[in-house]
């Protein structure tokens, strides 16, 4: 971050718009705006933190007990309804682009003299490409945390009275909140903490969902297709059984057709079961038809709604109402020409003229009489098929019955002719007959079982249908699942990862800042051969060791606080490569000439860009000397008593 | 530049796992200032898209 310019209109003693542009020259970086006490520095330091932060974000306070933000002269100035407007514009450069951050502050002033100013300022974002387009940006104050975090803000634009607070003995939590900020340890943190967060829901997630569930489907599966496969192999083997029973039983049958005593018997069952073999496929095509004739008669159960219908047509047609005599169309052209149907011509009101006009309000609009006639005509073929639909039902069932009872009696024949064989004196022929007869039974058996696992087989196709749309679903959730487990593997790598590396690069950054800070102090402070080390332990606590070895942080004066923590902020300056200005508030104060001097030399060299709010006094002999030659923007800031408004005049 | 450090950190991770840890590291400074920040859902969201490539990138590997 580099600053470019800022617009301060009506804030605080700054009446009107008053410009600064600031030195950004790698050579000359330096802006020096002097004022004496009153002047108005600390109000332009904090129109740089109002402008980008506003009075507190999020949990940071920025601007605290400073009074009215608004210039009193210009509420002054302003009648009763005028609005008021305060606004900063600052001007930044940063990684290659420029941004424009604008907020403002607006109130109405009211009749006695107060103002109504809004409860929340508008802070705007722009940002210029390289190529020179400009574009707002949606989320300005992610994009400020991500060039300067309001609360790494106070390391770079601070209160030069009292950055002491460093080097005092208390002070070590605040040193280490410093590092964690600006060397983005906490935002390590932070990230580890939160990923191992979302890896810990991951893991919750994951255990809800179980692969279980597919395993068991798919076991459920594979038994169901054994159960298929094995009643398959028993059906095929019933088969077997089946006919090898049949072709026994042929055998037999073969040799009462040739045995002599019973010759007439089995060639008499032969012709009963091949009558009865005709009649049973007979029943089987009638019961077929009558299937067929129960699904397809759906209009059977509109027949009292459709006779109803009809007679209520007939009843209409009966009085002439449909069809009309005449078409609808005849009859207006008839009143239209005033001339009779015999093609006499008639006045207005007469008879005929009123028969027709009768013809018209009564009579039914051509296209619906033609709907009902059609309708008439469809509810007529209803009727016919309903009873032919009913003659047919009736006829199948009579032929189900006769056939039924044919059947029955040609068993009965059966029955009678396999009891005169069992019951012959020769014991070869009742044995036959009776073997037959088990082969007989033994088959039925068959068929029974065969039957039976068919049945199974379906049941089983079905389940597995049903599987088939359930391990879709758990295959669909599994691979949900490996998405999760995914995440999961990822998110608690990542945490290790930072929880691996966080200590390491600690321990790195603050032995790189120990010999930063060690490297500055002693550039500027003049007793660089007593003091010999500087330290920051891991406790984080600053320590500067005397040439005796021992600490000399309770020893220091308060300038060589002052130049400890300057160093210090220096130092983490410099390691986290911060693009950020060092915008300092009266940094000189209680520093002896020598300490200012040296400062004055070496700030310049140790920071990008320099924006110094000092007194006349902090700043002359020696150290404006050494000063000089950085310096690339000078204002002097003008107190009015005459208005109370500060002028910022350019000096160079 | 500090970024490049940190980049540099997780150099020898997984390069799925470093892009995780960098993606979150952007989002954690952006929402630096909050005490209690809501990012689970935005680092769920990088996590997502890393994972649904993983995932693509086994699939290819184990395509014949």
């Amino acid at each position: 971050m580099k600053l470019e310019r800022i617009t301060i209109d009506n804030f605080r003693q700054y009446c009107g718009k008053q410009r600064v542009d600031f030195a950004k020259d790698e050579q000359k970086n330096v802006t020096v705006i002097h004022g004496v006490n009153g002047a108005g520095k600390t109000s332009f330091f904090l129109s740089i933190n109002w402008c980008l932060y506003g009075k507190s974000l999020d949990n940071v306070k920025v601007i605290d007990n400073v009074g009215e933000l608004m210039s009193k002269e210009a509420v002054n100035q302003a009648a009763i309804g005028d609005t008021i407007r305060t606004s900063v514009d600052l001007a930044f450069l940063h990684n290659g682009e420029r941004y424009l951050v604008k907020r403002t502050l607006q109130g109405i002033k009211l009749i006695d003299g107060t103002v109504n100013v809004e409860d929340n300022d508008s802070f705007t974002m722009m940002r210029t490409k390289a190529d020179g387009q400009a574009e707002r940006i949606n989320n300005p104050i992610g994009t400020m945390n991500s060039i300067l975090p309001v609360n790494v803000r106070e390391y770079f634009l601070f209160d030069g009275e009292k950055i002491d607070n460093f080097a005092k003995p208390e002070a070590a939590a605040q040193v280490k909140q410093a590092i964690y900020l600006v060397l983005k340890l906490e935002i390590l943190e932070r990230a580890r903490r939160h990923l191992e967060a979302v890896a810990t829901e991951y893991r919750k997630e994951l255990k809800n969902k179980s692969g279980q569930q597919l395993r068991d489907l798919l076991e459920q599966e594979e038994k169901a297709r054994a159960e298929i496969i094995k009643a398959k192999e028993r059906i095929y083997d019933l088969h077997q059984e089946k006919e090898s029973a049949e072709r026994k039983i042929a055998d037999i049958d073969k040799r009462l057709r040739e045995m002599e005593n019973t010759n007439i018997l089995q060639q008499q069952r032969d012709r009963i079961e091949r009558e009865l073999k005709q009649r049973r496929t007979e029943m089987e095509d009638v019961v077929a038809i009558i299937r067929d004739l129960a699904t397809s008669g759906y209009y059977v159960v509109a027949e009292t709604a459709i006779k109803k219908a009809i007679l209520l047509l007939e009843e209409k047609r009966a009085r002439g109402e449909i069809p009309s005599d005449y078409r609808q169309q005849f009859i207006r052209d008839l009143v239209d020409k005033m001339v009779c149907v015999c093609g006499r011509p008639f006045c207005d009101g007469s008879e005929e003229h009123r028969t027709l006009l009768a013809k018209i309000t009564h009579g039914l609009p051509d296209t619906l009489q033609d709907e009902v006639l059609n309708t008439c005509a469809v509810l007529q073929a209803f009727e016919q098929r309903t009873e032919k639909h009913r003659a047919d039902v009736d006829s199948a069932m009579r032929r189900r019955a006769e056939l039924v009872d044919i059947v029955s009696s040609l068993e009965a024949e059966l029955d009678d002719v396999s009891r005169q064989l069992k019951g012959s004196p020769l014991e070869v022929i009742s044995k036959l007959e009776r073997n037959r007869e088990n082969f007989h039974a033994d088959i039925q058996g068959y068929i029974l079982e065969i039957g039976s696992l068919h049945e199974r087989e379906i049941k089983f196709v079905k389940d597995i249908a049903e599987l088939k749309k359930e391990i879709d679903r758990a295959r669909r959730e599994e691979k949900r699942e490996v998405l999760l487990s995914t995440k999961l593997d990822l998110a608690q790598r990542a945490a290790d990862a930072i929880a691996d590396m966080y200590q390491t690069f600690a321990d790195d950054m603050r032995g790189k800042i120990q010999e930063k800070t060690k490297e500055i102090f002693k550039k500027l402070v003049w007793k660089e051969s007593h003091f010999q080390d500087v330290k920051l332990g891991p406790d984080f606590n600053l320590e500067v060791i005397d040439r005796y070895g021992y600490s000399a942080r309770p020893e220091l004066s308060a300038g060589e606080r002052q130049v400890l923590s300057l160093s210090f902020i220096m130092a983490m300056s410099r390691i986290s490569d911060e693009e950020a200005p060092l915008v300092m508030d009266t940094p000189f104060g209680r520093l002896s000439s020598h300490h200012r001097n040296t400062i004055a030399e070496q700030l310049p060299i140790l920071a990008t860009q320099l924006v110094l709010f000092v007194t006349d006094e902090e700043l002359r002999d020696e150290a404006r000397q050494n000063l000089e030659s950085r310096i690339g923007a000078e204002y002097r800031l003008e107190f009015s008593p005459r208005t109370s408004c500060t002028e910022i005049v350019e000096v160079r | 530049m500090h970024k490049e450090r940190l980049s540099n950190l997780f150099e020898t991770f997984d390069p799925a796992v470093k892009n995780i840890i960098l993606g979150v590291l952007d989002i954690e400074q952006e929402h630096i200032s909050m005490e209690k920040p809501r990012v689970k859902e935005h680092i769920d969201e990088i996590i997502s898209a890393v994972a649904k490539k993983e995932i693509e990138k086994l699939d290819e590997q184990e395509r014949p």
